[in-house]
């Protein structure tokens, strides 16, 4: 997987549209800047991992 | 006679364990101050007076009766308002929770009140413990009490604000990305965020599922660990909860800490992004004061700030969304104008992503680990200097900006306090945070309890 390239605010209004969110023009052009600068700083998470690298079920510091 | 608001949980406890004071008074005392003082910053939704008056007598009628529950007996605490009280609204500092009147309490609560705590209200919050304070919620906004002008740190707002300025002895707040730490630095006070696991969250709003933790924040690390002694417990009926060994943190304060190795972390807040000049001297200060006192300070690399600070930051936004997406659907003209921001932020979020930033959590939870070995805390600055102004509009995302300082202790699940070392030439707290190895808060409160003793800024309290 490759991180997903920022959507320009046409395409992220489309997106919008599918997520089942009343929003507003407003809401809509102040996540469309959360989320471009989210996906920005998500480039530090790594996109590649093992098939077999699984996430803890539930978060267990004891473990 | 003595302010008995400026008593310590430890003190008032032997007081009133000896008969020279009565929980009576001390819980008077703290209602007249409320009354004269917490219109000037606002950190408390609900003051329970009368209910809080008849803990008070209780006590009294128990402890004149020889009958002592401990150290918290007859001890006036308040509540982060997202903690469930019977028969007590609990508002989440939200217009969609104003008018909510739970029938249980909180575990946490129930623990409080049978260790026999006095409980005094409800305190102001970031809207579900996450949006910023703006004039469109139905509360005001907690004022930092060393100076109104400014924010007091989140979201445990008001418990920060309340224990700085005398208004409780105590108060519980909830850490999911710093919300403990940040404003018991820029407040002054002292505060934990415990192992993830180790304090039951039943009945407190969540946030973040893998990420919430409940904590007190007190004026000492003393305190905090009296606190911590009643909090700490394994409960069912927390899906997070864990089976640990129980440990007599208020004895762990005594403990002496020559030996103790500590990891400075000293890139994290003068790398890219620095601290402010005063806090580099007042974390600089509190190292030589912990070598002073026989610990070995040692500089040490972990993985990268920003690592720890987006991969919370993916995991809160995903799972806030997944607990609040109803509403934000039906109610969102309800929320606050950043609270409804962040929370709609996660529906854009694929679930690849998400899997990816808990991946990355593990990875980080060992890396850090590694990076610890042979070391029993880690020492950091708690944050990057002083609080921000009260502004509107506020920015809606939190994300942006210097990474946060107290996120890797969300992530790797491990203890974090935060204790003052002292003032900025602009009046506010200068901090460091603490961490432990998992569950491993004794060390923690070593070491705090024992740089509170070296140094006098416990003296040192706001004017209101």
């Amino acid at each position: 997987m490759s991180s997903p390239k920022a959507p320009s605010l046409e395409e992220f209004r489309a997106h919008a549209a599918l997520t089942g969110l009343p929003l507003t023009p407003e809401d809509i052009e102040h996540l469309h800047k959360g989320y471009v600068g989210l996906l920005e700083l998500m480039q530090r998470i790594p996109t590649h991992w093992a098939w077999a690298a699984e996430p803890p079920q539930v978060f267990r510091a004891d473990e | 006679m003595t302010d008995l608001t400026l008593l310590g949980i430890a003190e008032a406890g032997r007081l009133l364990a000896r008969g020279d004071i009565t929980a009576t008074a001390l819980t008077e005392s703290f209602l007249k101050r409320i009354d004269a003082v917490d219109h000037k910053i606002a950190s408390y939704i609900t003051v329970t007076a009368d209910l809080a008056r008849s803990a008070a007598r209780q006590a009294d009628m128990e402890l004149k009766g020889g009958l002592r529950r401990g150290p918290m007996h007859g001890i006036p605490v308040a509540l982060k308002d997202i903690y469930e009280t019977a028969g007590v609204r609990t508002t989440g500092h939200s217009a969609l929770r104003k008018d909510y009147v739970p029938t249980i309490d909180a575990e946490t609560v129930r623990r409080l009140k049978d260790a026999g705590a006095v409980i005094l209200g409800k305190l102001g919050t970031h809207e579900f413990a996450n949006g910023a304070m703006t004039p469109d919620q139905p509360f005001p906004a907690v004022l930092n009490p060393w100076n109104t002008k400014y924010q007091p740190g989140g979201s445990s707002s008001g418990s920060g604000a309340a224990v700085a300025a005398q208004l409780c002895m105590g108060a519980m707040g909830s850490d999911t990305g710093g919300s403990i730490r940040n404003p018991a630095g820029f407040c002054g006070t002292a505060g934990i965020k415990p192992t993830y696991g180790l304090v039951s969250r039943c009945g407190i709003f969540p946030l973040s599922f893998s990420l919430d933790t409940a904590g007190p924040l007190a004026w000492t690390m003393e305190d905090c660990a009296l606190m911590l002694d009643v909090l700490a417990g394994h409960d069912p009926n927390d899906q997070g909860s864990a089976k640990a060994a129980k440990v007599d943190y208020g004895a762990a304060c005594h403990r002496p800490i020559k030996g103790m190795r500590i990891a400075l972390a000293r890139h994290w807040y003068e790398g890219k992004d620095q601290v402010t000049p005063d806090m580099k001297k007042g974390i600089d200060e509190a190292v030589r004061v912990l070598r002073d006192l026989g610990a070995t300070v040692d500089e040490v690399t972990f993985p990268d700030i920003r690592d720890y600070h987006i991969c919370g930051r993916t995991i809160i936004t995903v799972e806030a969304h997944a607990i609040h997406r109803q509403e934000v659907i039906e109610t969102p003209e309800k929320f606050g104008y950043t609270t409804r921001r962040r929370f709609q932020l996660g529906a854009f979020l694929t679930a690849e992503q998400y899997i990816s930033a808990l991946r990355f959590r593990r990875q980080l939870t060992l890396d850090t680990r590694a990076a610890m070995r042979g070391y029993d805390l880690v020492m950091c600055a708690n944050h990057w200097g002083a609080p921000d102004k009260f502004e509107e509009p506020q920015p809606i995302f939190h994300f942006f900006g210097k990474p946060s300082l107290t996120m890797p202790f969300n992530v790797t699940g491990q203890p974090a306090a935060t204790i003052c070392c002292g003032f900025g030439s602009d009046g506010f707290p200068l901090s460091f945070q603490l961490a432990g190895r998992a569950f491993d808060e004794a060390s923690v409160f070593a070491a705090g309890a024992a740089y509170e003793r070296a140094t006098s800024w416990r003296s040192h309290r706001p004017k209101l």
